[in-house]
């Protein structure tokens, strides 16, 4: 398999950028990633939409929460099942609050689970092919052509209005 | 914001973390001062015992408790200001939201201490988890004070995490322009992240489910914190207002704060072109709104305790009005509801030394209303034998500037190290003119 190039466009703003990832596959090259220092619903567009999973896994540590909240609150008091005042041992209405406490603690650690799982971070390598403009005000595109078409992509981004990196 | 670009953000926010002057040293060690002075005070209480406070019989919950529930309602607003806020699209949050999630870190491990510190017997704190101990026997979750437990640990886990979240792109900035040992340690911090197309897409979606979790949270944490009073058969507690009187108060003092923190961060950091007058001036608009709100919930206590025809409960609001603890009450009417008034006036919402003043007035004043509240509930219940006083001692003023101190120290720490405006943020409201 011929060695590959990779090649950072960095352009002054998003809708450059998403132009540039439209025809960067007609032009015949590899589209790898898009950087930015804000999410951008144009780049996304471009790169093709697909839903996050994030929210499976805050709703499967919701319903765990829920369960284990309840669960727990049940557990203790049937330890020592003694009616107090005529209160029922298993009182669903204050164990509810426990309930409730748990489904959202649950959930946002399945959130934070669901994020770093999705996102594979933390993850150090992706810094190799980037370009420390693109938390501040670029929008970079990441490309990729076997070697020694290096500068037709170079040629490509430049005249997309980008300045370029390459790295071999 | 027209003057606003994304380089000139990140030139306003960067140059905040540079390597500070002797002043702020000068700071950090007064504040370390105040804070030793409330570690030593309470190693002190733990060595003679609890007896050093003022509690007393009927009165045995005083200051630790008045200032749990005031730190439990000034982290409030850093939730409503980042999860309600961003889930309502108000673009106006985006400036301050970064400060006022810190504050709320801040603030709930301050509230956080306070039940230790009124344990006295630091080391059977172990009876509040979920653990048996040596009969068996297992905590009740029937209690307002085990729903307590939870709720607190589950708001500073919550807190922190959407804190850290929302940190993760900044510190990823900052990374960039470091260098030497400072860009280790913020690569570290920053997970490696790369603002990658597929990352925003899953930080997006995540983000926003906090905000979604956080926002009922917001509104359960201090309905359980009024519980503690409200389950308890004592009049002047025992109510069903309490819950949103509570939320309503929280947000009420949190938003003070945020004031109060935020003018002077503005001036020392030159923040006038990312947190504008106009921003201070909707907290102020917001203020007015929970201000009303407050003074709603105050004459709705005295209307239920007029009409429901209970002597007692009677009895004690007349108390609260002619009492010995009466200033506290006129002080929670006039700093809470009647000064912040004031704001309807758009010179004075504007004027930054008035917004300052008034955001320190309505701090005193929901510090006497948790006074009011706790104090006078028990000090004055059903039988008129066991009526009493209470007062603070030395220790226990001691303990409140160490908690003061703790909570400015960690914020005075958090603006010189960390970015304490939201670059990304900032930068998507330019992107998007809101």
């Amino acid at each position: 398999m011929a060695a590959e190039v990779r090649v950072l466009g960095l352009f002054p703003d998003d809708g450059k950028a998403a132009r540039a990832i439209r025809d960067l596959a007609s032009a015949g090259f590899t589209f790898r990633r898009a950087h930015s220092p804000i999410p951008s619903a144009r780049l996304r567009e471009a790169v093709g939409g697909r839903k996050s999973p994030v929210g499976w896994f805050t709703l499967a540590g919701g319903l765990f929460g829920f369960g284990f909240g309840f669960a727990l609150a049940i557990f203790t008091a049937v330890q020592w099942n003694l009616i107090v005042s005529g209160k029922p041992v298993v009182a669903l209405i204050p164990f509810f609050v426990v309930g409730f406490e748990c489904t959202i603690l649950f959930s946002v650690i399945g959130n934070v689970v669901g994020l770093l799982v999705c996102t594979r971070l933390p993850d150090f390598r992706g810094l190799e092919t980037y370009d420390p403009r693109c938390s501040a005000d670029r929008f970079g595109v990441l490309a990729s052509c076997p070697a020694g078409r290096e500068g037709e992509l170079l040629e490509f981004f430049r005249k997309k209005g980008a300045e370029v990196r390459l790295w071999p | 914001m027209s003057e606003l670009t994304f380089a000139r953000i990140d030139e306003t926010v960067h140059a905040t973390l540079t390597p500070p002057r002797r002043g702020y040293w000068g700071i950090v060690l007064l504040l370390f001062c105040g804070v030793l002075l409330g570690a030593g005070c309470w190693v002190y209480q733990i060595a003679v015992g609890i007896g050093v406070g003022g509690q007393n019989i009927p009165v045995a919950w005083g200051t630790y408790l008045i200032n749990f529930v005031f730190w439990v309602g000034i982290a409030h607003s850093g939730t409503l200001i980042s999860a309600i806020l961003h889930l309502l699209r108000a673009g106006w949050r985006n400036p301050i939201a970064r400060a006022a999630e810190t504050m709320t870190v801040f603030a709930v491990c301050c509230a956080g201490l306070f039940p230790f510190i009124h344990l006295g017997r630091l080391w059977q704190v172990y009876y509040m988890l979920p653990y048996p101990n040596q009969r068996q026997l297992w905590p009740n979750f029937l209690s307002p004070l085990m729903f307590d437990v939870i709720a607190i640990s589950t708001y500073l886990t919550v807190s922190a995490l959407f804190w850290y979240t929302g940190l993760v792109p900044d510190l990823a900035a900052v990374r960039d322009r470091a260098t030497g040992m400072r860009q280790k340690v913020y690569r570290v911090l920053s997970l490696g992240w790369s603002g990658a197309h597929d990352q925003w897409l899953h930080y997006s979606r995540g983000y926003l489910l906090f905000a979604a979790l956080a926002t009922p949270l917001v509104i359960s944490v201090h309905s359980v914190v009024s519980w503690d009073f409200a389950l308890g058969v004592v009049p002047g507690w025992h109510t069903t207002i309490f819950a949103p009187y509570f939320v309503a108060g929280a947000i009420h003092s949190g938003l003070a704060m945020v004031l109060t923190l935020m003018i002077p961060l503005r001036r020392i950091f030159r923040y006038e072109a990312i947190i504008t007058v106009a921003v201070l001036e909707n907290v102020a608009k917001t203020m007015v709104l929970t201000g009303l709100l407050v003074g709603l919930a105050y004459g709705t206590e005295y209307f239920i305790a007029w009409y429901s025809g209970n002597p007692v409960e009677w009895e004690s609001f007349r108390w609260r009005a002619t009492g010995e603890y009466a200033y506290g009450l006129y002080f929670m009417v006039v700093g809470n509801v009647l000064l912040p008034l004031l704001f309807l006036a758009p010179a004075v919402r504007r004027s930054l030394p008035a917004l300052f003043s008034l955001s320190l007035v309505v701090n005193f004043g929901m510090w006497w209303e948790r006074f009011v509240i706790i104090i006078g509930g028990v000090a004055h219940d059903f039988a008129p034998h066991a009526w009493g006083l209470y007062a603070p001692t030395i220790v226990e003023y001691g303990i409140m500037v160490g908690s003061f101190s703790l909570f400015f120290l960690l914020f005075v720490l958090f603006c010189k190290h960390l970015p304490s405006v939201s670059m990304t943020e900032m930068k998507e409201t330019l992107a998007h003119g809101r």
